[in-house]
């Protein structure tokens, strides 16, 4: 008999997958299953904490906000 | 967002309609002769006028002797546009006749009277006897016109956070101010996922991607989509005691009246009357208050013009609000955002290399859509300076406006220095580099993509594996499998689940 | 404007003041310090010697802290000229705009006509390019403001308290800068504007330093100033007193003073040979066209009552404290130079070479520091390759004193003395070079001595010979000090070097007065105000620098590399996304498809380990700070002159100062963090490339970035100061048939881990890296970059593998084939100009 388990399945781009993984090291509480280089289950209820952590992560990586010289 | 687009909207919602409703339609004269001028190809106007007259029904390869062999596609399209609106009726293909092609008849005959002008019918509207005040002329309509339009269209935009509608409006630049909207205009608006409810704008909705196309149509594109938006709500509201032909009908007979002209309300039968008070919150008509007469505003009188009569709607607004009392001197004021397309044929609007937009206005209207995905810093009398950064972008984005949206919209208000030296240099007229960034901003958005739903494994046998995948791949569920982990993973659980019931009672 | 300041407590304003402006004298936005304050931030520390006592750095830091105070309290934000405006102007759009809606400024009836707006609160201006007065309006704002931004239809300039101390510097009257600014505006010139250009020229520029006979007056126009700083207590006692309380003479004009090089100079020239040819006049005219300063001072000139001007003597001890002293009065003196009365200092025969004709733009530059025959202290930037060296040789030629030239590093010694005897008539004897290496002395009563900042500002144990030198270089009196590079080095070096060597001009020459850290404002004060900033994109269009293309390339990681980069420490991160084995490749792809095209490129890396590594694996030559100097130079040779010898690896002591005309394509595989300093240096090293004006050239310059790691937002930020310049970086995601490029590195997964644990092997023991600290040529030193995070150098081959070694055995150096190949005697071509190039060196 198959097991079945709820879940959100994450489709992405490798680079993200490392960032979830990387994550996920910390308590282990987001991944379901490691699926493969583009594709992972995850926890529902993390999904929404988990996208707020990988923006905060990529923010490094984006292109600066230049406040505008002459603003406020 | 071409100068077409309006039309086919109207045509998509025409071809949906049922023959019977197209029967009702064609027995006014003013909707079969607005519809003859509006909604079809040059090569189908041909059609109909050699098809008007005929005593009997043509053969369809007689018609041919009008098109070149180069031209059958356009004939076949022709075709299928005037069998789509039941305006022909075509013979069945058989062995034993040549096809025939002939006018529907109610079509025929509103059309020969629209033409003849032989009936006494009203389809075309009964001016008033009673005496006209002189202050509401072309002039004054325009003005009146395009304030409740641009109310409309403030509502649309300003729903992204800050003051919305109406806030510190005296003054302005003749636009925005008293209450915007009527309720049910908003309601409509709603209805048609123009906007939609969000908790975090002051005004409590915001714009959607449909409402952003929207303010990126021209004038004439816009007021038609709102109308159809009216026609669905009603046809879903029974209780309104409107019928969507009769509603459709009014509004090619108000397409058919004279600018500038009184009519009297009395000649309209009482559903028709109904309907005025919507048509005076959109801005089509003009009712002074006591009078039994209706004006007709140019948002009215254009609504089946042709493209070139169209030029006169922005035309008109722009006389208007040069007129307009308090209007900010040097605006080349323009109704809507599109005006590119119209009247209005300079751009306004530079992009820089550094991400930096100028924009050459001083219409709030341009401003607020600006605002949608600039991060504006300083006004001046003509000219607004601001920035295109990775947020205002993504929060443009996050609104469902796409980078493409952006893009047309930038290309589209070009400013006339950009296209010169795009023209002199041959090189795109934005900035590729900027162009490449905004598509660039979009795509950060996209690199994740979740599917809620459950996954299976541990399965006792590849074969149990490969009769659940597959089943789960026939019935539409299957998300994502790997024959080699024996894993899947479905969107929906119940029907594998009874399958696998059905499956252990056959065992 | 909402009266927004008008409930500020008399104590809190001064802080407010001072937040709001410093955010503005920043010319960009702030680096994120606190992640890596040394790192990020772009001191250079080089310069910094550690022996400077405490009290002296107390001193400096007081020096520093006051004239920011100073400026801030003018800065135009300042409450001083802001007053509420009127708010009854806002519309349905005004929100979006906050206090930034100015549209109650009517426009003028002819507006049209005019290409300015001004915003009335911070002072930023935006010009239309398109506007058909606009290039007047151009020269205009290069006069009296800062450019922020320029690329193709609008720029933006900001009016700062700095720019128009410059402004009054080169002579413009606050009524000029008032009246031409109302004329180009599109709506009346705002009453803050107005009163903000009155308070800053009133106490700008009204009291002059004048060395005259070797002697210090205090100057002004304004005789009641003068007393008013007469009866000040500490500058009254200061006076030295003569006969006369106040002497009273004529204000100087240009009054016959030509720059040589210049058009009017060849009419000079002209008009001598053939006398009464009237050319001349309508040679001069070209010029006067463009200038519009020039015609400002001729109007001056033609007034029939010259101005006097007042003055008072000071003693030689009490320069600086006077100097203080009236910038606490807000006063700040202006130094100026009247070299052609000065007949205690012995003329230097020196001349431009007949036929040198300088550029418009170098004239233009040169007649703010001239405008009013005599010399005044002050910065100017032009772009690399736009003729920095022959601007301060001019100057060297104009006023025809003693000259002390200070660099960066000995091989830009070594440069600017090959340039003076390129462009000017000077006797080889009389430039001496006083370096490390050499430390020689001029024949003559006078001449020019080329050295480095190091050189002078070293207060540690000096060998007796430069201590001789040193006692040499403070004894005398030199007419012009030219500062080469002067937004590297750091104020309080500066502050050294003018307080030892006693000059009576100064002028600083940059590419980018741009720093990181927000140093830049003091400079105006240690040397003087930029007299002059040049529009990239508008000289590059003239064809004076090359056209060229950036891109910026995205390389992804791989996965094994990005799941290790997100465990790594910071340091190990940036080894890791210079080893990204995409980037390697993509690295090889562009050498290879600029190779074929005949380009000659430059790959820059500021992480040496990967320098070497990239180097070592493509076969190619390279210089990083431990190349020994022989080597460099048989390197930079074969770059020069070997068709063979197309790609040279470059660490960043390449960034500066290097002059290398034939490099066509730049790669950037690794920098330095965020700084937009160092990107324009390094765009620099391709813009005077010599084919710049064949038909349809176009250099390149590539930044690689590795996807999704810190790199990305280093190099937006980079690129900030060149985007603002008009420069576009294309993003490119995917170089075409990459995958095609013959024997590719790293295209199997096997080789990319070997990579990994390579990389991660040799850089956990600690690398060369740290070791690099000679920003520039030559090395001067070797002092630690921080104390106590010097690393023991790992060597590569005894830290990797055995297979490792074989290949770096192998591939060891291209370097290495060049010598060889060059003792075989196979290049009797190399080995003549290597014969040639030690003579000349030894002559040096």
């Amino acid at each position: 008999m198959p097991r079945a388990i709820r879940g959100v399945l994450i489709e992405c781009e490798p680079a993200i997958k490392s960032i979830i993984v990387h994550l996920d090291s910390v308590n282990n509480d987001i991944i379901i299953e490691d699926l493969d280089e583009q594709h992972l289950v995850v926890k529902e209820n993390m999904v929404h904490s988990l996208k707020q952590k990988l923006e905060e992560r990529l923010r490094e990586t984006y292109r600066p906000e230049e406040p505008l010289a002459d603003s406020d | 967002m071409s100068v077409g687009t309006q039309s086919y909207q109207l045509v998509d919602y025409l071809e949906k309609l049922p023959g019977t409703t197209f029967r009702k339609l064609y027995q006014q004269p003013s909707t079969a002769f607005a519809i003859f001028r509006r909604m079809l190809p040059d090569l189908a106007k041909l059609f109909v006028q050699a098809l008007l007259y005929a005593p009997s029904p043509l053969l369809l390869s007689q018609l041919d002797i009008w098109v070149t062999a180069a031209g059958k596609l356009q004939r076949d399209r022709a075709l299928s546009i005037l069998r789509s609106l039941h305006i022909v009726q075509i013979s069945p293909p058989s062995k034993d006749r040549p096809q025939e092609i002939q006018l529907a008849t109610n079509f025929m005959n509103s059309l020969r009277h629209a033409l003849e002008g032989s009936s006494t019918h009203s389809s075309f509207g009964v001016p008033s006897t009673l005496p006209v005040d002189s202050t509401i002329d072309v002039n004054f309509l325009d003005r009146y016109a395009r304030k409740k339009w641009e109310d409309i269209l403030h509502y649309v935009v300003n729903s992204v956070g800050g003051d919305g509608v109406g806030v510190g409006s005296a003054g302005g630049a003749g636009s925005s101010s008293g209450s915007g909207p009527k309720a049910s205009v908003k309601d409509l608006l709603l209805a048609g996922r123009l906007v939609e409810r969000r908790h975090d704008t002051r005004s409590g909705v915001g714009i959607t991607q449909a409402g952003f196309t929207f303010l990126l149509q021209e004038a004439n594109a816009q007021v038609w989509t709102l109308l159809l938006l009216w026609l669905e709500a009603a046809g879903h509201n029974p209780d309104l005691g409107m019928e969507s032909v009769d509603m459709l009908s009014f509004l090619f007979m108000l397409a058919s009246l004279e600018l500038g002209r009184a009519y009297d309300t009395n000649a309209l039968s009482e559903e028709r009357r109904n309907m005025l008070p919507s048509l005076v919150d959109f801005g089509l008509i003009y009712i002074p208050r006591d009078t039994r007469q209706y004006f007709p505003t140019r948002l009215a009188t254009t609504l089946t013009s042709t493209s070139s009569a169209l030029r006169s709607l922005s035309a008109g607004f722009a006389a208007a609000a040069a007129n307009a009392p308090g209007s900010a001197p040097g605006d080349v004021a323009t109704l809507g955002p599109a005006p590119a397309a119209t009247a209005d044929t300079k751009g306004s609007i530079i992009i820089e290399t550094n991400y930096r937009l100028y924009a050459y206005t001083s219409s709030p209207l341009q401003i607020a859509v600006l605002a949608l995905f600039t991060q504006l810093n300083m006004r001046f009398a003509s000219m607004v300076t601001g920035r295109l950064t990775r947020d205002s972008i993504r929060r443009a984005i996050s609104y469902g406006i796409t980078a493409d949206q952006i893009i047309s919209y930038l290309a589209a208000h070009a400013h006339e220095e950009m296209v010169r030296a795009a023209v002199t240099k041959g090189t795109p007229v934005l900035p590729p580099t900027v162009v490449d960034q905004i598509r660039l901003w979009q795509l950060e958005n996209e690199r994740m993509h979740t599917t809620a739903g459950f996954l299976f494994k541990d399965f006792d046998s590849m074969d149990e594996y490969l009769a659940l995948s597959s089943y789960a791949e026939e019935v539409g569920t299957l998300i994502w499998k790997s024959d080699r982990k024996q894993m899947f993973f479905v969107s929906k659980f119940e029907q594998i689940r009874d399958y696998l019931k059905s499956r252990k009672k056959v065992e | 404007m909402p009266p927004k300041r008008k409930a500020m407590p008399a104590g809190g304003s001064v802080i407010s003041k001072a937040g709001r402006t410093s955010a503005m004298s920043t010319p960009g936005p702030a680096t994120p310090r606190s992640l890596d304050s040394p790192m990020v931030s772009d001191v250079d520390e080089d310069l910094i010697d550690e022996d400077v006592t405490e009290a002296q750095k107390e001193h400096e830091e007081l020096l520093n802290k006051e004239s920011e105070e100073f400026v801030n309290s003018w800065a135009i934000g300042s409450s001083r000229f802001q007053k509420p405006a009127k708010q009854d102007y806002r519309d349905s759009a005004s929100h979006f705009f906050g206090k930034r809606d100015f549209s109650w400024l009517q426009l003028k009836p002819d507006h049209k006509d005019c290409p300015l707006w001004i915003d009335p609160e911070k002072g930023t201006i935006v010009l239309e390019r398109f506007n058909e007065h606009a290039s007047k309006a151009t020269d205009f704002l290069t006069a009296i403001a800062e450019p922020k931004s320029r690329p193709q239809y609008l720029h933006e300039y900001a009016l700062t308290t700095h720019s128009l101390y410059a402004a009054v510097s080169i002579g413009l009257q606050p009524w000029d800068i008032i009246s031409t600014l109302d004329r180009f505006l599109k709506t009346p010139l705002p009453d803050s504007v107005r009163d903000f250009i009155t308070s800053c020229t009133k106490s700008y520029g009204k009291v002059k330093l004048v060395l005259k006979n070797n002697k210090y007056f205090v100057e002004s126009v304004d005789a009641e100033l003068l007393q008013t700083l007469l009866r000040d207590e500490v500058i009254g006692k200061l006076r030295i007193h003569g006969s006369d309380e106040i002497t009273t003479s004529y204000a100087p004009t240009m009054g016959g003073l030509v720059i040589p090089g210049t058009q009017n100079a060849a009419g000079v020239h002209q008009a001598g040979l053939r006398q009464g040819d009237k050319k001349a006049g309508e040679q001069g005219e070209a010029t006067k066209e463009t200038e519009l300063l020039a015609t400002l001072n001729e109007e001056e000139d033609d007034e029939e009552d010259k101005e006097a001007v007042h003055a008072f003597e000071i003693p030689d001890s009490a320069v600086e404290t006077v100097q203080k002293r009236c910038l606490d009065l807000q006063y700040p003196i202006l130094e100026e130079y009247d070299f052609r009365n000065d007949d205690v200092n012995a003329n230097l025969d020196i001349d431009l070479k007949p036929n040198t004709l300088i550029r418009p733009y170098q004239e233009q530059s040169l007649s703010k520091m001239f405008g009013n025959g005599r010399a005044k202290s002050g910065i100017i930037v032009l772009p690399c390759g736009a003729g920095k060296t022959l601007v301060g040789i001019t100057a060297a030629c104009t006023i025809k004193k003693g000259v002390i030239v200070l660099c960066t590093s000995s091989m830009s010694v070594v440069q600017w003395r090959q340039e003076f005897l390129k462009w000017s008539n000077i006797n080889p004897d009389d430039v001496a070079i006083f370096t490390a290496e050499s430390k020689n002395k001029f024949t003559g009563n006078t001449g020019i001595i080329v050295t480095t900042y190091s050189m002078v500002t070293n207060n540690r144990e000096r060998s007796h010979d430069s201590k001789k030198m040193m006692d040499f270089l403070k004894g005398r009196e030199w007419g012009l000090m030219l500062l080469d590079e002067v937004h590297v080095v750091p104020a309080d070096v500066f502050r050294r070097v003018i307080s030892s060597i006693k000059s009576h001009s100064k002028l600083g020459l940059t590419a980018t007065l741009l720093r990181e850290d927000d140093k830049i404002s003091h400079l105006n004060f240690l040397i003087g105000p930029k007299l002059y900033e040049a529009n990239w994109m508008e000289l590059s269009q003239q064809g004076h620098i090359a056209k060229v293309q950036c891109a910026e390339v995205w390389c992804p990681m791989p996965t094994e590399f990005y799941d290790e980069y997100l465990r790594a420490t910071s340091r190990m991160k940036r080894t890791l996304y210079a080893m990204n084995p995409r980037k390697f490749q993509a690295c090889q792809y562009l050498i290879n498809y600029h190779e074929a095209r005949g380009d000659k490129i430059i790959v820059f890396s500021d992480e040496l380990y990967s320098l070497k590594q990239y180097a070592l694996k493509l076969g190619k030559v390279y210089i990083y700070g431990s190349t020994g100097q022989a080597e460099r130079m048989q390197v930079l040779e074969n770059f020069q002159h070997n068709p063979q010898v197309n790609t040279l690896f470059l660490s960043k002591i390449g960034d500066t100062s290097l002059d290398l005309p034939e490099a066509t394509c730049l790669i950037q595989i690794s920098s330095h963090f965020g700084s937009r300093r160092q990107e324009a240096q390094r765009l620099g090293r391709i813009l005077r490339a010599k084919r710049r004006n064949d038909e349809g050239f176009n250099a390149f310059f590539y930044s690689l970035v590795s996807k999704d790691t810190q790199e990305m937002y280093y190099s937006s930020k980079r690129q900030a100061f060149l985007v603002d310049q008009g420069y576009a970086f294309k993003v490119i995601t995917q170089l075409a048939n990459i995958e095609k490029t013959p024997d590719l590195a790293f295209a199997t997964a096997q080789e990319r881990r070997e990579l990994l644990q390579r990389t991660l092997v040799d850089n956990e023991k600690g690398t060369e890296e740290d070791v690099e600290n000679d920003d520039l040529f030559g090395k001067i030193s070797s002092r630690g970059r921080k104390k106590g995070t010097r690393r023991t150098a790992g060597t590569l081959g005894e830290l990797s593998g055995a297979g490792d070694m074989a290949y770096m055995e192998q591939k060891k150096a291209a370097n290495r084939t060049l010598k060889k190949n060059i003792k075989a005697g196979q290049s009797l071509f190399f080995k003549k100009i290597g014969r040639e190039k030690e003579k000349a060196l030894k002559k040096a």
